[in-house]
């Protein structure tokens, strides 16, 4: 099993990539903010056409955004938490060490959920703050909605970084799997919801569980899930992520 | 083939029997027998595509073998091999590392992996491979002969029985090369045990004990250098005046295989069940001044491991 000091480790490895990191929090916090500061610009210069950016209205619109937002940005933590040992050819030198591959492997795991959970924590309580500053006299979020949002977020970015590094295990890369998650979360997934004949299978795709999590709207979707199966859902996709992930790590000859 | 003295199980840190490792239908490994005794550094010669990482990727655990047994440090693999590789320090071809993370950080980061205690000898380790000044600068920053010393920092975080070495001499310049012996001779005098793959002949001779010779995924010769060398072609080299009847006359010396012009002199190789060296001396000296051909100089011609390497193993043309 991964031990404190192995996520620790993992956490250092992504602490340290600057780069990623800026990309990570822009696409959360710094684009939310440029959304925020947009809306109350244009609510400012003409308040009969545009709401005020907050408000429990504001608070709600915003979270589709974050929840994809936060899955991309998971993606992209994830897949690096997931490749750059093997990247870097460390995994190597760590797996001849004797420690489990399979610990090793879902260290990394814990290391990408530590960052990605963290920067989403920090994103939905400035999401809140907004929410209450730029109320502008309308309802403020009240605490269903609140505890709704932040478990549709946290949930959304801890299975993009489960799918991410499961998936870089297998792929031994980064970059494919960006590219896998995004094009399945923002193309694939919206378009089989609304495959008729798939039928109850569908409650199987990650963005329908998502939403009932987060209780949104599902205008023109012609099932529902039960919030248990909602939950299960996104459990068995981490699940199986993690499963493919630790298999290809203790299977690869290196 | 050169075989040592048998030496009981229990005393060897590595022991092969049979190993074998294919990639489809090319054996990379094929039946390899190996003791390594502990306490020693031990030279694992071959040329380049020999099969000499494929053995240690299987004594890590880092790929599995088609057939035979090994056992590391006293235990049976795969079976032991997370207590047997927790005492063991490797470094698999070149060291790697984080770019992007400084010299101690990739320290801890491999410390991680190991017991608590691997993080307190962080220290020590950078300072014994000269490296404490550089540590908080980032690996990217590092020279090859820098990486090279901090790869076998990070072997000592485990404090090892056993070190395993790769090619960890490739692309050093000379005084790396120097330093880096010096410090695998003073491991060996802690008590460890070295095993040093290398295809740098002369540092293998000048570094360890014994070696063992690898050819096409076999061991052909394992033993003492003393050992090994020993059994190269026996000759001498001889500077007479008048070579034309010197060669003559030499070649027809009982145990003479042939006499041969040779760097301004000749060279008289002799046959393996010719007598010892000494006795061929006085004969060969006895016919050339019972004969009246005057003698400069008389040289006997020690095998060096080079000589029998080349002898030993097979030419990259034979190969293809």
């Amino acid at each position: 099993m991964p031990n404190l000091r192995l996520i620790q480790a993992e956490v250092l490895k992504l602490r340290r990539r600057r780069g990623m990191l800026a990309v990570a929090v822009g696409l959360t916090l710094g684009l939310m903010a440029v959304a925020y500061l947009v809306t109350a610009i244009q609510h400012g210069g003409n308040p009969a056409k545009y709401g005020p950016a907050g408000g429990a209205k504001g608070f709600t619109d915003s979270l589709q955004f974050l929840s994809v937002m936060g899955f991309i940005m998971a993606a992209i933590v994830g897949s690096t938490a997931g490749s750059q040992d093997i990247d870097s050819g460390v995994f190597r030198d760590l797996a001849a060490t004797g420690r489990s591959r399979t610990a090793l492997f879902l260290a990394r795991v814990g290391g990408a959920w530590v960052v990605v959970l963290s920067i989403l924590a920090v994103t939905l309580a400035a999401d809140l703050a907004g929410a209450f500053a730029f109320a502008d006299g309308t309802a403020t979020p009240g605490g269903s909605d609140i505890l709704q949002a932040a478990a549709m977020t946290l949930a959304s970015g801890a299975l993009g970084a489960a799918l991410a590094v499961g998936l870089a295990a297998l792929f031994g890369s980064r970059g494919p799997v960006i590219g896998i998650l995004i094009a399945a979360h923002l193309v694939f997934e919206p378009q089989l919801q609304n495959v008729g004949f798939l039928g109850v299978a569908r409650k199987a795709i990650p963005n329908s569980a998502l939403n009932r999590i987060g209780d949104q709207a599902t205008s023109g979707l012609d099932y529902k899930l039960a919030l248990g199966t909602a939950i299960a859902v996104v459990l068995a996709w981490i699940a199986a992520a993690l499963v493919a992930g630790a298999w290809r790590t203790k299977t690869r000859e290196i | 083939m050169t075989s040592p003295t048998p030496i009981d199980p229990g005393s060897l840190a590595i022991h092969t029997q049979g190993l074998g490792k294919r990639f489809g239908a090319r054996a990379a490994l094929d039946g390899v027998d190996l003791e390594v005794p502990r306490g020693v550094a031990f030279g694992f010669l071959g040329a380049n595509g020999a099969g000499k990482t494929t053995l240690i990727r299987l004594l890590l655990g880092l790929a599995r073998p088609t057939s035979g047994t090994m056992r590391l440090l006293g235990r049976d693999l795969p079976a032991g091999s997370a207590e047997a590789l927790a005492r063991v320090g490797a470094i698999i071809e070149e060291p790697r590392f984080h770019p992007h993370l400084t010299g101690r950080e990739n320290l801890h980061v491999h410390a991680a992996a190991r017991d608590r205690a691997a993080h307190d000898r962080i220290d020590g380790a950078l300072a014994r491979v000269g490296l404490a000044a550089r540590a908080d600068e980032k690996l990217k920053t590092y020279s090859l002969g820098m990486r090279q010393r901090l790869g076998v920092a990070r072997c000592l975080l485990s404090d090892p029985e056993l070190l395993i070495l790769d090619e960890p001499m490739n692309g050093l310049d000379p005084a790396c090369i120097l330093e880096f012996r010096n410090l695998i001779r003073e491991l060996v005098a802690e008590g460890r045990t070295v095993l040093l793959s290398s295809h740098l002949l002369d540092e293998v001779e000048k570094t360890c004990d014994i070696v063992a010779i690898v050819d096409d995924g076999r061991v052909v010769a394992q033993g003492s250098i003393h050992e090994i060398t020993r059994g190269g072609q026996r000759a001498i080299d001889i500077v007479a005046h008048n070579a034309v009847e010197a060669a003559t006359l030499l070649a027809a010396v009982p145990g003479v295989l042939r006499a041969t012009d040779h760097e301004g002199g000749l060279r008289v190789t002799l046959s393996p069940e010719a007598p010892v060296d000494r006795e061929i001396v006085t004969a060969l000296l006895r016919r050339l001044l019972d004969n009246g051909v005057d003698v400069e100089r008389v040289a006997p011609v020690r095998s060096s491991l080079e000589d029998r390497f080349l002898t030993m193993t097979t030419r990259l043309e034979d190969r293809s």
